[in-house]
C-alpha cells in the first residue's frame, strides 16, 4: 500500500522519466546522474516501475567512464562523487553487474587527497585520514564518504580497509558537542555548528561499523534538531540516519507530510530531494534496509 | 673612449630618474583608465527604508531607470549558514526585500534571488531559517538553487589559477543583470569576504563541492579574482548595517557599521568597504591583484559619493592568530593611498 503522497511523488518522478533512459533533475531538464541514481533507489523502495527503472540503470552504465567512475557530466571526469550513488543503484540489477565491480574498483582505487599533520594547524582535524572527495584532487569530506561507506557495505565490503579508515574519518570528524557538518569540526580555537543533513547521513553510514556509544551525543542532536526540520534533503536524512539506529522519530510520517505541503512555498522538489523523501517515506531504517525489503 | 666616473653617475641617475617618471607615468595612465565611483549610505537599521537607500545608490552612481527597464536582474546574497541568532552572518532579507523593491521600481521585468551555499547542502533549509524564505514568500519573489541546476563550462578569462574553465549555473545565461549583494565580513582565511568573495555562491556545488573545496585548491585569491574576471557582475550592494569582526565568515561577533555600500565595479565596492573597516585594502592580497586589472582600489581614484569614509568608518576587530587577518590594519600610511 502506497501512502498518496509517496504516490504522487512517484507521477512527478515518471515525468521526469526520459526517453531514452535515466532521469533530469526538474520537469524538462536534461539528464543527471545523480538525479537518476537517486530515482533508482525511490522506484525500487516502492517496488514500481522495473521498466523505466532498468532503463535508467542501462543509462546510468552507459554513461560509465572507462575507468569505471561514474561522473556528473561527461564534461566533468574528475567530478566522481555520484558513484557510489551508482552502485546503490545497480546493486541489484543482473545486466549491471560488470559496471557494479569496476564502479566498486575505482571505489577502492580513489580517495580524497591526504595531508600532512602541520603543528600549528588551525584545523583540529586529522587531515591524514583518507575518505572519499567531492572531486578528484580534493579533500575528503562527510558527505562523498559516508556515501562510499554505504555503498562498499551494500556490495559486501564491510571488512574492506577503506571502509575502516573512512569510518576513522567519520568519527573524527564528528563535533565534540555531537552531529556533524560538512567536515570541519574545530577551526581557530572555536567548534563549528553541525547541520542535520550531514549529520543523518553520517549516522547512516556508520550503522553496524561503532559502537552506539560513540555517537549518542550526535544521536541526542539530531532527535531535537528533527522535530523543527521541514525541508526535503534535511528532514530526510534526519529520519533516516535516525532510522538506521533504530530511532525512527514516531512523529516521522506526519513531519514528511508536512515537508510535502511545503512545496506550496518552495516549488516542486528536485527529482534528488524528492527521492531521498520518497525513501525516508517508505524505509524504516537507513539506506542499506532498501536492500532487505522483501522484492 | 670611455666614461668617466661622473659620465657615468649621471647616466645612472638619469636613468633611475626616467625610469620612475615612466612608472608614475604608466600608474597614472592606468589610474585614468580605472577610476570608478562608490555609494555610501548611513543606514541605522534593518527596519529602515532600505528601497529608497538603494534606488538613492542607484542614481548617485549613474543607473537610471532606462537602464534597468525590461531587465532580468538576479540577485546573489551571501547565505553561509543558517544561525536564527545571528543576523551578522547572512545578508539580511530585508536587504533582499529592499534590493527587489528598488529594482523593481526601476523598471525591471523580473528580479530573483539566488545562492548556492557553500556549507549546506540543504539549501531551502538555511533560506527557511536565515529568515530569507519567509520574505521571497510575501513577496513572490522566485529563488533559485544555484547549487544543483544544470550548469554551462566557459574558458577562464582571469588565468590567475590554473583552472582552466569556470562552471555555472545555467541561469545565468536568462539574466541581463547579476547583483552581488554581499555582506561586510572578515574572514579567517581570505582576511575579508564582500562582494568579490559573494561570488563563490555562484558556483554549483554539484560540480565543486561543499564546501568548493575545488576553488580551495586553486587558490582563494586566485579564484576570488578568475571568478569577478570571467562573471563580470554588473553591481554590488553591502549589507553592512551589521556586518561580522574577528573570526568570519561564520563564527566572528555582530559589528553595526550601519552603512549600505553600492558600486558598479567589485573591486572598488571591496577598497572602500575595507577603509569603512579601517582595513587597508592594499594589503588584502586579491584587492592588490585586482588593481588595475579588475578595477581601481586607490582612494584617490575612486569618486565617492553619499557619506564620506571618515564619517562612517569603524574598527572590525581583527585577530592576531588569524595569519590572514594580521597585517590588514590601516596604518598611518594607508590613509593616504
Amino acid at each position: 500500500m502506497i501512502d498518496p503522497v509517496v504516490s504522487e511523488s512517484i507521477n512527478i518522478l515518471r515525468k521526469r522519466s526520459l526517453a531514452e533512459g535515466g532521469f533530469a533533475n526538474t520537469d524538462n531538464g536534461d539528464y543527471r546522474t545523480d538525479a537518476t541514481a537517486w530515482a533508482i533507489l525511490a522506484l525500487s523502495a516502492c517496488g514500481l516501475d522495473p521498466e523505466i527503472i532498468s532503463r535508467a540503470r542501462s543509462r546510468l552504465a552507459s554513461g560509465q567512464l572507462p575507468d569505471g567512475g561514474v561522473c556528473i557530466s561527461p564534461y566533468h571526469p574528475e567530478v566522481y562523487w555520484p558513484t557510489p550513488l551508482a552502485i546503490l543503484a545497480w546493486s541489484q540489477s543482473a545486466p549491471q553487474q560488470d559496471s557494479l565491480a569496476r564502479a566498486v574498483d575505482f571505489l577502492l582505487d580513489h580517495s580524497g587527497m591526504s595531508l600532512q599533520e602541520q603543528e600549528k594547524s588551525p584545523d583540529a582535524s586529522d587531515v591524514t585520514l583518507k575518505g572519499w572527495p567531492w572531486v578528484a584532487g580534493t579533500y575528503s569530506w562527510i558527505d562523498p564518504t559516508a556515501l562510499g561507506i554505504i555503498a562498499l557495505k551494500v556490495t559486501g565490503h564491510s571488512n574492506h580497509p577503506r571502509i575502516a579508515e573512512a569510518t576513522r574519518l567519520l568519527l573524527n570528524r564528528q563535533l565534540p558537542h555531537g552531529g556533524w557538518n560538512y567536515g570541519n569540526t574545530i577551526l581557530f580555537d572555536k567548534e563549528l555548528r553541525p547541520m542535520p543533513e550531514n549529520t543523518g547521513l553520517a549516522l547512516d553510514a556508520l550503522q553496524s561499523l561503532t559502537a552506539r556509544s560513540n555517537l549518542e551525543l550526535s544521536l541526542d542532536y539530531l532527535k531535537v534538531v528533527v522535530r523543527n526540520l521541514r525541508t526535503p534533503i534535511a528532514l530526510s536524512w534526519g529520519i533516516l540516519g535516525l532510522g538506521a539506529w533504530g530511532e525512527r522519530p514516531v512523529a516521522a510520517t506526519s513531519w514528511l507530510s508536512e515537508c510535502w505541503g511545503w512545496q506550496a512555498r518552495f516549488g516542486v522538489y528536485d527529482t534528488a530531494s524528492l527521492s531521498l523523501f520518497i525513501l525516508a517515506c517508505r524505509l524504516s531504517g537507513g539506506i542499506e534496509s532498501l536492500y532487505r525489503l522483501a522484492p | 673612449m670611455g666614461f668617466t666616473r661622473r659620465e657615468f653617475l649621471g647616466a645612472c641617475v638619469g636613468g633611475a630618474i626616467l625610469a620612475a617618471s615612466g612608472h608614475f607615468l604608466w600608474r597614472k595612465f592606468l589610474r585614468s583608465r580605472w577610476q570608478a565611483q562608490t555609494f555610501i549610505a548611513k543606514v541605522p537599521g534593518y527596519q529602515a527604508d532600505i528601497a529608497t537607500v538603494i534606488c538613492e545608490g542607484l542614481a548617485h552612481l549613474g543607473i537610471s531607470p532606462q537602464e534597468i527597464k525590461g531587465k532580468r536582474i538576479l540577485l546573489k546574497p551571501n547565505l553561509v549558514e543558517s544561525n536564527p541568532a545571528s543576523i551578522q552572518i547572512n545578508t539580511h532579507p530585508l536587504v533582499v526585500r529592499g534590493a527587489v523593491e528598488a529594482f523593481l521600481k526601476f523598471g525591471a521585468s523580473r528580479v530573483m534571488v539566488a545562492e548556492g551555499p557553500g556549507h549546506c547542502r540543504d539549501t531551502l533549509r538555511v533560506l527557511e531559517e536565515s529568515g530569507l524564505a519567509e520574505v521571497l514568500w510575501e513577496d513572490r519573489i522566485p529563488f533559485i538553487d544555484l547549487n544543483y541546476q544544470d550548469a554551462y563550462s566557459i574558458p577562464n578569462v582571469g588565468k590567475f589559477s590554473s583552472l582552466t574553465s569556470l562552471t555555472f549555473p545555467a541561469i545565468l545565461r536568462q539574466v541581463d543583470l547579476i547583483v552581488s549583494l554581499a555582506k561586510l565580513k572578515t574572514h579567517h582565511w581570505a582576511g575579508i569576504t564582500l562582494s568579490m568573495k559573494n561570488l563563490f555562491g555562484f558556483m554549483p556545488g554539484l560540480y565543486y563541492g561543499w564546501p568548493k573545496n575545488v576553488l580551495h585548491y586553486a587558490g582563494i585569491e586566485e579564484a576570488i579574482l578568475d571568478i569577478t574576471a570571467t562573471l563580470r557582475p554588473h553591481l554590488a550592494i553591502v549589507d553592512g548595517i551589521v556586518g561580522m569582526e574577528g573570526d568570519g565568515p561564520i563564527m566572528g561577533d555582530p559589528k553595526p557599521a550601519g552603512v549600505l555600500v553600492m558600486g558598479r565595479n567589485l573591486p572598488a565596492v571591496d577598497a572602500t568597504c575595507a577603509r569603512v573597516m579601517k582595513i587597508n585594502p592594499y594589503k588584502v592580497g586579491y584587492l592588490k591583484r585586482a588593481e588595475f586589472v579588475l578595477g581601481t582600489i586607490n582612494e584617490a581614484d575612486i569618486v565617492q559619493v553619499g557619506e564620506p569614509i571618515a564619517a562612517v568608518a569603524t574598527e572590525f576587530k581583527l585577530l592576531n592568530y588569524i595569519p590572514s587577518q594580521k597585517s590588514l590594519r590601516m596604518g598611518f600610511w594607508g590613509k593616504f593611498i
